[in-house]
């Protein structure tokens, strides 16, 4: 659960975040506003890559704001960037290990989590390819499967599937909405696609120029006519 | 648990770093019963450079880091090496581990200022360092029997080194420099193959992603700093071994310049290209000595051929040879 | 008091040939992103072309322009065929590359002209002038001149020509200059000839302060690039200031106690100090 108080993100005179109220508990959650609405800020702030302004931010009842990048990584955050991150000169199963070389893995072995994470993702075929060879499809399945090691408690996903076909989509979006009952974790999730959102997340927060637009269960959301006229274009 | 293919490719892994030690090994009993003693000699600091080599090899192959005062880091090693063996007596091998750790720690100093900062600003860095070393070193000269913190001696003749009891002759000393290489490599390639290596990776990749995966990209960097410095005392502990002594004006930055430039032509991501850096700075000179060549059109060749490797082969020699060998052994998969 | 005076003045003359490297050397890396390693080993083959030259009674004026010439032309022939080459890879890969150019040029001059040492002598080492107790040769002069002009003039193109202000723009956004119209392949050609013309000078001066010999005058250069680096590769009154201090400071060193055989390593001393407590302003963006 992401418990959301008072956030205020600013660069210089520029407000990013504005005075942000939110509480996320669904396990996964969408989030969605017009460009520069402030959505990939909030997840670098959720990560640890900007500082806030202004308020507080609990994760299942953990202050977050106090700790750095990696404490929070050892917390159970993920995250993924807008640009796939696959590191080229290492393999499938080496990208998705090296992010369990900084984390906590004290329930099971290493290779047991690895091989769990990449069945989820379906690259159990293609594990010792090397991230240069992988095509785009495969490099998103990687970015999934990388969050899913070391016991995650919250996974940030920023457009994860941008450049795949309806095919792909369809797979990725199948993949994210079983990490909550497979491995426990709770997922935010940005996106432009609305069928996505709709067909996958439960709840979902809507942001327009730094501020809380809605806020509930993404049908209700999606019908608002507020949101329509500002996001939508109804 | 792991499917088939990482159990291959693990199980190739393995194979790769044994056959490495077995050659380096093979090299070192072998080289002894084909060459003449002063090509012995040549080949033994070979090797040696080839371990300084494999240090900056590290640091610019698997982080892009470009270190320009290696061989003064090797200086370092072989200055400390002297003290003890001098000094205290120790035992070779303590003088070598000596040698090594002292490099090792001097170049994490070194390193750390700069680490923060451009890149451009850590060649710089290390570029000022080896001009400074080779003040000092020129001004103080190496340990050779005196007393006092420089260890000195004045007048009397200088002392050599003892070399360990079981290499004293030439060629029992290369098989044992051969060891150490095979060592060095093993120690190295075990890095690159295990945590530190996929940490090394992510931080190649980018900062940000490595930070996000919990990384101490500081840390991380200054152990490969620490390594290659190990390299390099430990190349300079036996390089003093080899000949019992080493010379203060031998130190320009000019050497560190070429080390690095012969490790990049060498190859930086492939084990062998350290090999071919060694024998590029000491055998290759030789040969062109013995052949009448002017040894000054070797550097002319050496800055093309640097200029080749950044431009067009940016894996090295060894490198473009190992790939070559690959399409021949997939061929002959096929 | 007055002792340190003769020291400072000499200082002030090799000073001055360290303030007009930096500058030769931040010039370039600011229009291009290079910073030109091989920037002694111009100096060097253009004092070695001088030598020549005046050797077969060529008068100085033409034995200078020659000099000069012949380390345009080479810095010229890198900086449009071989730099573009690497033009996309990152700025620290593109400096090792003239890494390599200085080892060409290094193993070209020792090899054509041999390693003994030499000294250049120039017809206007015979003149001097007494300033203070301390004689100056008109040489010296000259030089002093030389580089007070040659950097009044870049500092004038950078801020008062349109060329200078597309050197300006395209040091910080290379590929957006070009988008906007700035003639990236003319901006270069500028940088390379400044930077080239500056190593010829240079090398030149320092053949005569120092001793020509190539492998010496090729590493005479890292001085330069301590002002560089105090300047922070960018700043060019900074690099002057720091320049004309490390040269005085470097020779006021010798009556320091003790210090004396190692007054040679202040220039490394003094960057390193500059870059470990300037290091937070350098930051990685």
């Amino acid at each position: 659960m992401i418990e959301i108080r008072g956030l205020t993100v600013a660069f210089g005179a520029v407000v990013a975040i504005d005075a942000l109220d939110a509480v996320l508990h669904a396990p996964v959650c969408g989030l969605i506003g017009p460009n520069g609405a402030g959505k990939t800020t909030l997840v670098n702030l959720l990560s640890g890559f900007v500082q806030a302004k202004a308020g507080e931010v609990r994760v299942d009842e953990t202050a977050l704001l106090g700790m750095n990048t990696a404490r929070r990584a050892r917390f159970g955050l993920r995250r993924s960037f807008q640009t796939e991150q696959v590191v080229e000169d290492l393999s499938v199963w080496d990208n998705v290990q090296s992010m369990l070389d900084h984390v906590p893995n004290r329930h099971r072995p290493a290779d047991a989590q690895v091989h769990r994470a990449l069945e989820h993702a379906g690259l159990l075929d293609c594990a010792a390819v090397p991230g240069a060879e992988l095509d785009l499809f495969r490099r998103r399945m990687v970015e999934v499967a990388k969050a899913l090691v070391g016991e995650p408690r919250l996974i940030l996903f920023d457009e994860p599937g941008a450049g795949l076909d309806e095919r792909e989509s369809r797979v990725l979006r199948d993949a994210i909405a079983a990490i909550p009952d497979a491995f426990g974790a709770q997922v935010l999730l940005i996106d432009h696609d609305v069928d996505l959102i709709a067909a996958i997340c439960t709840q979902t927060l809507v942001l327009d120029f730094g501020r809380r637009l809605a806020l509930g269960d993404t049908r209700a959301v999606l019908d608002d006519p507020v949101v329509r006229r500002a996001y939508l274009g109804a | 648990m792991t499917p088939d293919s990482i159990r291959r490719e693990r199980r190739a892994a393995r194979l790769a770093l044994l056959r490495m030690v077995f050659v380096v090994l093979a090299l070192g009993a072998l080289v002894p019963w084909l060459a003449n003693a002063y090509w012995i000699k040549t080949l033994t600091s070979s090797l040696a450079l080839a371990i300084a080599a494999a240090g900056v090899a590290l640091l610019y192959g698997q982080l892009g880091l470009v270190s320009l005062c290696q061989y003064s880091l090797l200086g370092v090693g072989g200055w400390v090496a002297l003290r003890v063996g001098h000094g205290l007596h120790w035992p070779f091998e303590a003088c070598v581990v000596a040698g090594g750790l002292s490099a090792g720690v001097v170049g994490m100093l070194a390193g750390l200022p700069a680490l923060r900062m451009k890149g451009l600003y850590l060649a710089l860095v290390t570029l000022m360092l080896a001009g400074g070393f080779q003040v000092v070193i020129s001004a103080t000269g190496f340990p050779d029997g005196g007393a006092g913190f420089l260890g000195r001696i004045s007048g009397s003749e200088r002392l050599m080194l003892p070399r360990p009891a079981l290499a004293q002759g030439e060629g029992a000393y290369f098989a044992y420099v051969a060891a150490w290489l095979a060592a060095m490599l093993a120690l190295l390639e075990l890095h690159r193959r295990t945590r530190a290596g996929r940490s090394w990776a992510l931080i190649r990749r980018g900062e940000a992603v490595a930070e996000g995966a919990g990384v101490n990209v500081l840390l991380y960097q200054t152990w490969a700093f620490g390594l290659a410095g190990v390299c390099a005392g430990v190349a300079g502990a036996l390089l003093s071994g080899a000949v019992g002594q080493l010379d203060g004006r031998a130190f320009a930055a000019s050497e560190s310049v070429m080390l690095f430039a012969l490790s990049l032509i060498g190859g930086a991501y492939y084990w062998a290209g350290a090999l071919v850096a060694g024998l590029l700075l000491r055998a290759v000179p030789s040969l062109l000595v013995d052949l009448g060549v002017n040894g000054y059109l070797a550097m002319v060749f050496f800055g093309a051929a640097l200029l080749h490797a950044l431009i067009t082969a940016p894996r090295g020699l060894a490198g473009q040879w190992l790939a070559a060998f690959q399409r021949r052994a997939a061929k002959g998969r096929a | 008091m007055p002792d340190l005076l003769p020291f400072l003045i000499s200082g002030l003359g090799v000073g001055a040939v360290y303030a007009l490297s930096g500058v030769g050397l931040v010039v370039l890396y600011r229009s291009s992103g290079v910073l030109n390693f091989a920037f002694g080993a111009l100096g060097a083959v253009a004092a070695y072309v001088a030598w020549s030259a005046l050797d077969h009674d060529w008068p100085l004026a033409l034995a200078a322009l020659a000099a000069v010439v012949t380390s345009v032309a080479i810095s010229l022939t890198y900086g449009r065929l071989l730099a573009p080459r690497l033009a996309e890879r990152e700025s620290t890969v593109r400096s090792i590359g003239t890494l390599g150019l200085a080892l060409v040029v290094l193993g070209f001059t020792e090899w054509f002209w041999g390693e003994q040492p030499r000294r250049l002598v120039l017809p206007t080492d015979a003149g001097a002038i007494e300033f203070a107790d301390v004689r100056l040769t008109y040489t010296r002069v000259l030089g002093l001149a030389a580089a007070v002009s040659m950097m009044a003039a870049v500092g004038l193109l950078l801020a008062r020509t349109r060329i200078g202000l597309a050197m300006r723009a395209l040091a910080d956004q290379r590929a957006l200059s070009s988008i906007l119209g700035i003639r990236v392949l003319q901006v270069d050609t500028a940088a390379w000839v400044i930077s080239g013309a500056f190593a010829g000078v240079c090398g030149l001066l320092l053949a005569n302060i120092v001793r020509l010999q190539a492998t010496v005058l090729t590493f005479l250069v890292i001085p330069a690039f301590a002002a560089a680096i105090i300047g922070r590769l960018s700043s060019l009154p900074v690099t002057v200031a720091a320049g004309l201090i490390i040269g005085m400071l470097e020779a006021v060193a010798v009556l320091v106690p003790g210090l004396a055989p190692f007054r040679s390593a202040t220039p490394f001393v003094i960057a390193l100090l500059a870059i470990v407590l300037w290091r937070d302003a350098s930051r990685k963006a």
